[in-house]
């Protein structure tokens, strides 16, 4: 057993140890969290296996996606900062059969299948290769997806900015009534010139 | 080019490091006093960190109700811990790295973006208002900055056709890339003073929230934080070095020398940013990062494209 090998049953331990806590724990920052724990394990065994520039890259990638997505989950689902404990599944029982038949496949695949074994040279030139690949052969699909990903974010970013070319992006919005059926009270409004806080318009 | 071994460059990353967070608590203090006119002996500024440590030693622990523990212990551990790993991918002069590897500039990357996870966990583990918005509002602030740093660093490999930061300095012989790249450097110094959220980015652990992030801190807790931070500096200011001025190249003096004195000198000025630029709004800092500073980070690839061309 060489020092890689080693290496890659820690990292292979370890993402599926952080993979599983991720359900376990009760906490959208830690799963966000855990759920970056198991990837950076993945880009380590990545790294093992000589794919460097996959590896470290998806090192950074995850990582600022990660922090996205636990920005955005505690945005949105209403837990203040992340820290009141919740269920991290949905539908348990469904979630556990699905789990486990998927685990059970992709283990008989894993422990059936005579995957060929073709060792990496170290001192070939894997970036070259990929680079050559990406800007050679499959440019016009990846060039595709990137522009098309990258226009989907440039415009993600404008409806979402408070100002735009049509004036502020809070224009026209309410607050809810403070019963279910209940009616919009416009002094509770915190934009607009409704009555709210801000009493600086003169003009009333 | 000979190469040291793991060991030697690994203990010398360590050294680096701890003569660069001393170096940092000294020139905070004299510039500290300089800014509020002040006189400093140089005996009392050598002393200010050690002075430091022995009030952090000596302070009640405090804690807060029902904190993250093991987060808001390892937090300080995983920055210092990213600053090295950073580090070790930077050559400190020629073929003297822990590993000069062939993705260096990814690497180094790779350790900023989870910097940026280390500050945020930071601040929520304590479970308390004050670090918990410094954490939320340091990864918006973080998140409108983090590309900037890709593409300068990527435009600084197009010269050198390499993604490592030795051959990077060594694409520099003739010309830096400071001169060859005139708005790498500014930018990457913007992404150095987030990423170590000091003075006109101090967004974390800044008065406006009561000492943020680190306002639940105490004792050997925030020595070791402040420390990290010092550390990532350090860290920060070897890699401007290296990929925008020259790294070790220059006249008469040893490699080495070089280096170390361009290191130093990016890290000072970092930490006189810290005493002599006002904190920016957080919010007008994002709105200017995303219309100004990204298209000039776009504008530094098109430099660096076309002359390469």
């Amino acid at each position: 057993m060489t020092g890689v090998d080693v290496a890659f049953w820690v990292f292979a331990l370890a993402a599926v140890w952080s993979g599983y806590r991720v359900f376990r724990t009760d906490s959208m920052v830690r799963a966000s969290f855990l759920l970056l724990a198991s990837f950076l394990n993945v880009g380590a065994i990545l790294v093992l296996l000589l794919a460097e520039y996959l590896g470290t890259a998806l090192l950074f990638m995850m990582t600022v996606e990660m922090v996205v997505m636990a920005l955005f989950m505690v945005m949105f689902m209403m837990n203040p900062a992340g820290l009141n404990p919740m269920e991290m599944v949905h539908q348990p029982r469904l979630a556990a059969v699905a789990g486990v038949v998927t685990t059970a496949g992709l283990g008989l695949v894993a422990v059936v299948v005579d995957f060929p074994d073709a060792p990496v040279d170290p001192a070939a030139e894997t970036i070259r290769a990929l680079g050559t690949e990406l800007l050679g052969g499959s440019m016009l699909v990846f060039e595709s997806a990137g522009v098309t990903l990258l226009a989907t974010m440039v415009c993600a970013v404008i409806l979402s900015a408070a100002r735009g070319r049509y004036g502020d992006g809070t224009a026209g919005s309410v607050a809810p009534p403070l019963e279910p059926g209940g009616d919009h009270r416009p002094e509770d409004d915190l934009v607009g010139d409704g009555g709210g806080g801000h009493h600086h318009h003169g003009g009333h | 080019m000979t190469t040291l071994p793991p060991v030697v460059a690994v203990a010398l990353v360590v050294a680096v490091l701890t003569v660069g967070v001393y170096g940092v608590a000294v020139v905070d203090r004299l510039v500290s006093a300089v800014v509020a006119g002040w006189m400093v002996s140089a005996g009392e500024a050598l002393a200010a960190p050690l002075r430091a440590v022995a009030v952090a030693v000596t302070r009640q622990p405090v804690t807060t109700e029902a904190p993250d523990r093991i987060l808001w212990v390892l937090a300080p551990a995983a920055y210092a811990g990213l600053a090295a790993a950073a580090l070790a991918v930077v050559p400190l002069a020629p073929g003297v790295a822990v590993t000069d590897v062939r993705t260096g500039i990814v690497v180094f990357g790779a350790a900023e973006a989870l910097a940026i996870v280390a500050i945020f966990l930071h601040g929520w583990a304590p479970n308390a208002p004050l670090p918990l918005i410094a954490g939320y509002r340091f990864v918006g602030v973080a998140l409108s900055y983090e590309l900037l740093s890709m593409f300068v660093l990527i435009a600084a490999a197009i010269p050198a056709e390499s993604m490592s930061i030795g051959a990077i300095v060594e694409s520099q012989a003739g010309l830096w890339n400071v001169i060859r790249q005139p708005l790498g450097l500014p930018l990457f110094l913007i992404v150095a003073a987030g990423v170590t959220f000091l003075g006109p980015l101090d967004v974390v652990d800044s008065t406006d929230l009561a000492g943020g992030g680190a306002a639940e801190d105490s004792g050997m807790q925030h020595l070791a934080w402040s420390a990290a931070r010092a550390a990532m500096l350090i860290a920060f200011s070897a890699a401007s070095a290296a990929v925008f001025l020259g790294g070790w190249h220059g006249p008469v003096l040893p490699a080495a020398v070089w280096m170390a004195l361009k290191t130093a000198g990016v890290a000072t000025v970092l930490v006189g940013a810290r005493h002599v630029i006002a904190r920016v709004s957080p919010e007008r800092f994002v709105r200017w990062a995303w219309t100004v500073l990204l298209p000039l980070a776009f504008l530094d690839l098109v430099i660096a494209g076309m002359a390469s061309l």
